[in-house]
């Protein structure tokens, strides 16, 4: 009986140990949150429409090819490269979705043609137009600096983008 | 309710099968491909940005976006499952069908038979199908025109290059040998609608195939396979690709009997799940690229 017991102690403590939790996950949160019964969409209903951007995006030249990569509601985005190598993202996105993605211009001291503008993280530039549509350009290359950052926002069609927003 | 992609892409594996063998398809195009695995470590690689506070934010967004069902990303991950279960699927049809041939390879080819050419030209055309699909799922249609959306397309790299040439080797060469892409034309075109009704892989995404009844959905399938013939025609004459270069490639990575490869391809169908394996590599990178957009 002993004999069995401790068998059965030590398979136990074997099955507990082995079983030990895994660390909870940063984005359990978040998990739980939006897939919660009456979790707010991650897309509001009242964004505009990703095709509505397009034609705001910068021409293709000079050996600059623009190719249309993602369009969703609220959001549009186009892989800019040359040479066959990829140098940065376009993009363009509604903040009515993501409120806290407009608060960040609130404080910005930048300016680009006449928006405010901030730098976020090492790779991007981004500036807010009418208080509503985020233009971000995304370096995916070293050799795409800020300032060719700063210089292809200024190629978007702006003053079209803001008359976009209702 | 779908699981968190997080964790999803926190499990891909680092090795097995289905790694060896889409590593065994670097030959084809170096370098394309790394087996990023991992959330975070995927939003480094993608994004550049290695501060723990911005990609947490990045990830942040990101889960939000997959769980917003309206978005098209959790559909486009069942469609990469679907794909490789009914694969499955096959294999253990395959099983039920089993001959009795004395067959030593890998010690577990014995349960499986090769598919028989016609299922297996239905089945790489509706694979393609899964491809355009999942790709309109995860991407929207991209810019104002067609000529956009097969740009688009066209400028596949990394991982959903890697899936495209997986499906050309795997379920195209090695299957239905160098003239796959002819021989799955025949097949499209002696189709009956009925038939496809008979395929496991048809039946499970038939609600989300265009085309309203059997016959337009045929037609669908013809019409997209038709678009893609010349991108695959020229993918494999560009690369000089045969069975043969193929298999020499795969017996470097994975230990082949020379005796048995008819049965490879049957092998391959049971034992890998490349597409969902590529395919949650590209929703997650679709995904944090928005994201990172987005914040």
């Amino acid at each position: 009986m002993a004999r069995w017991l401790t068998a059965l102690v030590l398979a136990l403590t074997l099955l507990i140990t082995g079983c030990a939790p895994t660390p909870p996950s940063p984005y359990e949160q978040v998990q739980q949150e939006s897939t919660q019964r009456n979790a707010p969409p991650a897309v509001s209903r009242e964004a505009t429409q990703g095709s509505e951007f397009n034609r705001f995006f910068p021409p293709e030249g000079n050996g600059f090819e623009r190719i249309y990569v993602q369009e969703k509601k609220g959001f549009a985005e186009a892989k800019l490269k040359k040479d066959g190598k990829e140098l940065a993202m376009l993009a363009i996105s509604d903040t009515i979705s993501t409120p806290e993605a407009a608060a960040k211009f609130q404080n910005s001291t930048m300016q680009i043609a006449g928006y405010p503008a901030v730098e976020v993280g090492t790779t991007q530039t981004a500036i807010l137009v009418a208080n509503r549509y985020q233009v971000k350009v995304l370096s995916r290359d070293p050799s795409f600096t800020a300032s060719d950052r700063r210089e292809w926002i200024e190629k978007f069609d702006l003053a079209g983008l803001a008359q976009l927003a209702p | 309710m779908s699981e968190a992609i997080y964790k999803i892409v926190d499990q891909l594996p680092t090795g097995g099968i289905t790694v060896m063998a889409l590593k065994s398809l670097d030959f084809i195009i170096p370098g394309q491909w790394q087996n990023i695995v991992g959330f975070d470590n995927t939003i480094r690689h993608v994004t550049g940005e290695t501060d723990p506070a911005l990609i947490r934010q990045i990830g942040d967004r990101a889960v939000r976006l997959f769980n917003d069902k309206s978005q098209g990303y959790q559909r486009a991950l069942w469609l990469y499952q679907t794909v490789d279960n009914t694969d499955a699927l096959l294999g253990a049809a395959a099983l039920a069908n089993k001959v009795g041939e004395k067959i030593s390879f890998l010690g577990f080819l014995d349960k499986m038979t090769p598919k028989p050419e016609r299922a297996q030209a239905i089945d790489l055309s509706i694979k393609l199908i899964v491809e355009i699909l999942a790709f309109c799922q995860i991407n929207g249609i991209p810019g104002d025109s067609l000529g956009d959306f097969l740009r688009a397309l066209a400028d596949y790299s990394g991982e959903s290059l890697m899936r495209m040439a997986a499906l050309i080797c795997f379920d195209g060469l090695i299957p239905l040998g160098p003239d796959f892409l002819l021989k799955c034309l025949g097949t499209l075109q002696s189709l009956q609608p009925n038939d496809l009704q008979e395929n496991p892989t048809f039946k499970a995404i038939s609600s989300v195939v265009p085309g309203g009844n059997p016959s337009g959905q045929l037609g669908f399938i013809i019409e997209s396979f038709n678009a893609v013939q010349g991108w695959l025609n020229q993918f494999v004459s560009s690369h000089e690709l045969t069975p043969q270069k193929v298999i020499n490639s795969l017996q470097s990575f994975i230990e082949l009997s020379k005796d048995n490869l008819d049965y490879l391809g049957a092998f391959l169908d049971m034992s890998t799940n490349y597409y969902y394996h590529t395919g949650v590599q590209t929703l997650a990178r679709r995904l944090i690229e928005r994201a990172v957009a987005e914040i």
